[in-house]
């Protein structure tokens, strides 16, 4: 469980995961005893706009959907950092895809830690780029002690448990993927 | 039988139209109709998916008029029916709800408010109050309870069956996008076993026997051919819902007895509101809250003791000034000071509501 309140926001391209990954961890989050609320944000578009999530973990009852700073933003896209910034407070550590160019120039002295993580890349090299969000959730993870990794991946199991279930193989890639993020975060505190 | 939907108490994670979903069910409502629009879809997503396996039904109708009209239908039939809609789609469901109110058919809808005029957004907003409430062609002779978390979501759909069914007015069950579908906890449970006893259906039309010899033939009427006979008809329509209002407005306050600026709001921003009067009376700021449960009808006397005492309101709204309009009807010669903070389509913070009741609450000093 978590101690006080923790507030996430993710953004990302439409069909990129982020609500997925808001799931999994609000999932998860539940789970685990704590107060949560997640509301996903986005337009009327299929593909091609940009899909915001505001996820909060508390320890007591949470009042407002949105809040006005977050603990930790993660930007998925070039134009999500356009639609995340303004959640960006002297305490939010942004994490954002190493893809994803100017955030230094962008915020500086503005967040307390810009953290840029090869989740793209590395999913492209070693794997496959269909589980990038997980990698990214991996790395919201180690990031943060929102949830455990277990109840993370018990979350992913439930959600995913069909489709795991026709392909082990899935199983194992997308568990890759997050223990990928953790490790890729590690490597940059 | 089919199994019981809610068969315990139970504590659940899930978004708004889902409860939504599983409330009507509890409830024992019998059938939805409806069509498909953001962000409303998933109560028919869920109803579709849970309703046969308890035995109960659904029809999507070819648009809003239509899915309207035919709950109107379900009703007649003595069924628990309802429908859900929003924004473009609210708009043209405004027919058969005044047809509702005119041959007071219990008729229950639930309204997740989306960003407008027209397309808007498929987001949220608070814009659809003034056509909630008055809507049609009439005097706007519904009830409507505005929501502001998942547990009200839960008790107030079932509630509305109810207050459908007992007082025989349209009733609504006012949401917002956020609340659609936003996930939180809750608990769900058989209303039976909260000591709700749920009001029975009884069918308006095809009674037992031979109309004209072992009963009455029913005439519904929602066409008159004179001035005088429409005019006797709302009269008689107004006075009761005028003597049922009492019994069903509802609201909540806390901080009001010594608070020199009371925060109006209502639905999802009442939450809002709420975590940032905590906050500023923990910094010791004489404020409080003031919150309408049923937007219509509102519960009068309680705001005006509220404005009497406190001197000085700040209404909230996510709509330039639709809610704040109801109150000004009710405030009319009350020396209260009337202040604002409206965001058309837009949801607020706790930090930007502390900020304006400061404001306020300065203004009030100096």
């Amino acid at each position: 469980m978590v101690t006080g309140s923790l507030k996430i926001l993710l953004g990302g391209e439409g069909g990129q995961g982020v609500q997925s990954v808001a799931a999994v961890v609000a999932e998860a989050a539940y789970a685990e005893g704590n107060e949560v609320l997640y509301i996903p944000n986005f337009g009327v578009e299929q593909r091609g706009g940009v899909s915001i999530a505001f996820l909060q973990i508390s320890d007591q009852p949470i009042a407002a959907p949105k809040f006005r700073y977050a603990d930790v933003v993660v930007a998925l896209s070039q134009r999500a950092v356009a639609r995340t910034e303004q959640y960006v407070g002297l305490r939010t550590v942004f994490l954002h895809d190493s893809a994803v160019g100017g955030v230094e120039d962008l915020l500086a002295g503005r967040a307390a830690r810009i953290i840029a993580i090869p989740a793209l890349e590395t999913c492209r090299r070693e794997s496959d780029p269909k589980v990038f969000n997980m990698v990214i959730m991996g790395a919201l993870l180690g990031q943060t002690d929102a949830v455990s990794l277990e109840g993370a991946k018990a979350a992913v199991r439930g959600k995913m448990g069909a489709r795991f279930a026709k392909q082990p193989e899935l199983r194992e890639l997308n568990e890759w993927a997050i223990d990928r993020g953790m490790a890729l975060v590690a490597a940059r505190q | 039988m089919a199994e019981r939907p809610v068969p315990e108490e139970k504590r659940v994670f899930m978004t708004g139209n889902e409860v939504v979903a599983y409330a009507a069910l509890a409830a024992g409502a019998e059938i939805m109709y409806g069509y498909p629009i953001t962000p409303q879809n998933e109560i028919m997503h869920y109803w579709t998916r849970l309703a046969p396996r308890f035995g109960r039904g659904f029809l999507q109708t070819e648009d809003e008029i239509s899915a309207g009209f035919a709950t109107l239908g379900g009703v007649l039939a003595g069924r628990r029916a309802f429908t859900g809609t929003s924004g473009p789609g609210h708009i043209l469901m405004q027919e058969p709800m005044a047809m509702a109110e005119m041959m007071r058919l219990p008729m229950v809808a639930v309204i997740q408010q989306r960003g407008g005029p027209s397309t808007g957004t498929v987001i949220y907003s608070q814009q659809e109050v003034t056509m909630t409430v008055s809507g049609g062609n009439g005097e706007g002779l519904r009830i409507v309870y505005s929501t502001a978390r998942h547990q009200e979501l839960y008790d107030y759909t079932i509630k509305a069956f109810n207050t459908a069914w007992r007082y025989r007015f349209p009733t609504f069950v006012l949401g917002d996008g956020y609340q659609a579908k936003m996930r939180e906890i809750l608990t769900i449970y058989p209303p039976g076993e909260r000591g709700i006893e749920m009001v029975a259906g009884e069918p308006y039309l095809v009674g037992p026997g031979e109309p004209g010899t072992d009963r009455p033939p029913v005439h519904l009427r929602n066409t008159y051919n004179v001035e005088e006979e429409l005019n006797a008809t709302v009269m008689e329509l107004i006075r009761a819902y005028q003597a049922a209002a009492p019994e069903i407005a509802e609201y909540q306050e806390s901080g009001t007895g010594d608070a020199e600026v009371v925060v109006c709001s209502h639905g999802v921003v009442s939450r809002v509101v709420e975590e940032a009067v905590r906050e500023l009376r923990g910094r010791g700021w004489k404020v409080g809250w003031f919150r309408p449960v049923t937007l219509r009808p509102l519960a009068e006397s309680g705001l005006k003791a509220v404005a009497a005492r406190a001197g000085r309101l700040l209404v909230v709204e996510s709509a330039h000034g639709q809610f704040a309009r109801l109150l000004k009807e009710v405030l009319y010669g009350s020396p209260a000071v009337l202040e604002t903070m409206f965001k058309p389509g837009q949801g607020f913070t706790v930090e930007e509501i502390v900020a304006r009741v400061k404001e306020v609450a300065r203004g009030g000093r100096s």
